[in-house]
């Protein structure tokens, strides 16, 4: 039939986004040994110098290919398993302890780092720019000190997904009430620049437990991307009347065309008045159910194809804008057209969406009310 | 250089029905800023500002740029009240045309 509805999987880019993505903690990293991080279709050795400096390199010693996340820090530089030659932070070859002299041409590819909020970020960008340090995401106040719980930081590996997918979250109102099991009753983005911002607030379902379901939970969330990769979501969570400010950061690095590292930390303001054992078990708490909250999204990503053309229904938010603005990281700057960059605005109207899925929960209370009763009390 | 690539040609008119289609021109009551709006609903919005919109807008100037504050993507007032406006005066037509 020729009105079917295709799905247009279409071509993902060969290329990595231009801009900063984060490593992880940058404490993480000062041990003196070589560190291996996968990205950018490659390995990168990642290691602390004398001064305290974080150092990253690709991977592989541009001499016989030589494993560096396997050799040994000595001095500033990172000495390869294989010959020993020792590489600087710079990307130059400094010494080849068994040769008269280094060949000029000894450079490997470096990575700038800057850190922020106690992460390390490098500046990836295919055409080779030095690293725009105004597109840097802001710093915290007051995070990363005695006011936060430190960042309590976790790593996990998707396969089979372009990281778009994830970015596509930022626009994806309905999936908030069937993934993470919350009703978004307001919802709002607004893309500028290079940051692209989700407005909402939710409440639990009370027919769902995990991830965001729980009737007691209400949720303001301020979530902006800083560029192709780095999150921040301000998160304040109204629990029976308790509210509780969280920090989320919502990061990742490609790895390859389909897959990517997700890596994301929160840090929860320490309520006044609590003792240190309550204000750990609250921060652990919010970590384990928005930790929940990702792993329902990996088992979406981990099993849906590409698409490219997604048809839309009036409640849904601006996949197309979204995707417009994410194209910027992917093309040369010269290409970066307006319509990328330029703000755009959406509300999304939740009203009706909220009425179907309130109906539905009062019926799947009703049934599950029906079920217990059915149960004889003593079984 | 190309970046997501579509597969097939209708994948373009999507593109361009749903970041395109149906906008409407509307003007700032206060200041030089035109922004085009689009309204599926009372309470669905659009709004799409261009470079030179963004220039003219007199609130956003304003806007202390700082960083790292979560107001920073707080909308125009000025541009919400002259919307509303264009609203009431039947200016910007209300619902959608099969999902955009």
């Amino acid at each position: 039939m020729s009105d079917t509805r295709l799905l247009d999987q279409g071509i993902a880019p060969l290329r990595f986004a231009r801009g900063w993505h984060c490593l992880g903690l940058a404490t993480d990293f000062g041990d003196g040994k070589p560190h291996a991080i996968e990205g950018f279709g490659t390995k990168l050795v990642v290691w602390q110098d004398s001064q305290g400096e974080l150092n990253v390199l690709d991977g592989y010693c541009r001499h016989m290919g030589g494993d560096l996340t396997q050799g040994e820090v000595k001095g500033d530089q990172i000495a390869c398993p294989f010959h020993d030659w020792r590489w600087g932070g710079d990307g130059k070859c400094k010494q080849i302890p068994y040769a008269r002299r280094v060949p000029l041409r000894a450079r490997t590819q470096r990575y700038e780092t800057a850190v922020r909020n106690g992460q390390l970020l490098i500046w990836n960008d295919p055409e080779g720019s030095a690293a725009d340090h105004d597109l840097l995401p802001p710093e915290l106040p007051d995070v990363m000190t005695e006011k936060y719980t430190p960042w309590s930081w976790h790593v996990r590996q998707i396969n089979g997904s372009h990281c778009r997918e994830l970015i596509d979250n930022v626009a994806d109102m309905a999936h908030f009430y069937y993934v993470h099991f919350a009703f978004p009753t307001s919802f709002r983005n607004v893309f500028d620049g290079n940051t692209a911002t989700q407005f909402m607030e939710s409440k639990g379902r009370p027919d769902m437990s995990g991830g965001y379901g729980d009737e007691d939970s209400m949720l303001k969330s301020v979530a902006t991307y800083y560029g192709p990769s780095y999150m921040i979501n301000w998160l304040e969570v109204d629990y029976k009347g308790f509210v509780t400010e969280v920090i989320l950061i919502n990061c990742h690095i490609p790895t390859g065309p389909e897959s990517f590292t997700l890596q994301y930390g929160i840090s929860v303001r320490k309520p006044e008045g609590l003792d240190e054992k309550t204000v750990n078990y609250i921060a652990e708490k919010y970590t384990e159910s928005f930790g929940d909250g990702f792993l329902q999204d990996v088992a979406i990503w981990e099993n849906k194809v590409a698409v490219q053309n997604p048809l839309l229904c009036e409640e849904d938010g601006p996949v197309y804008q979204l995707r417009r603005w994410y194209e910027q990281f992917y093309v040369d700057v010269a290409d970066v057209k307006p319509e990328m960059v330029d703000r755009f605005e959406f509300e999304v109207d939740t009203t009706k969406a909220n009425e179907y899925w309130h109906a539905e929960v009062a019926e799947n209370l009703a049934k599950m009310a029906a079920e217990t009763a059915e149960t004889p009390a003593d079984a | 250089m190309s970046s997501f690539v579509p597969a097939r040609a209708e994948t373009l008119e999507d593109q361009r029905l749903y970041t395109e289609a149906r906008l409407v021109d509307v003007a700032c009551l206060d200041c030089l800023a035109t922004v085009r709006v689009k309204k599926n609903s009372d309470h669905q919005t659009s709004l799409q500002w261009s470079t030179e919109a963004r220039a003219n807008c007199q609130e956003f100037a304003r806007q202390d740029p700082g960083t790292g504050r979560r107001d920073v993507h707080k909308p125009c007032s000025r541009m919400m009240a002259s919307i509303d406006d264009a609203v009431r005066a039947g200016d910007v037509p209300i619902g959608a045309l099969d999902g955009y």
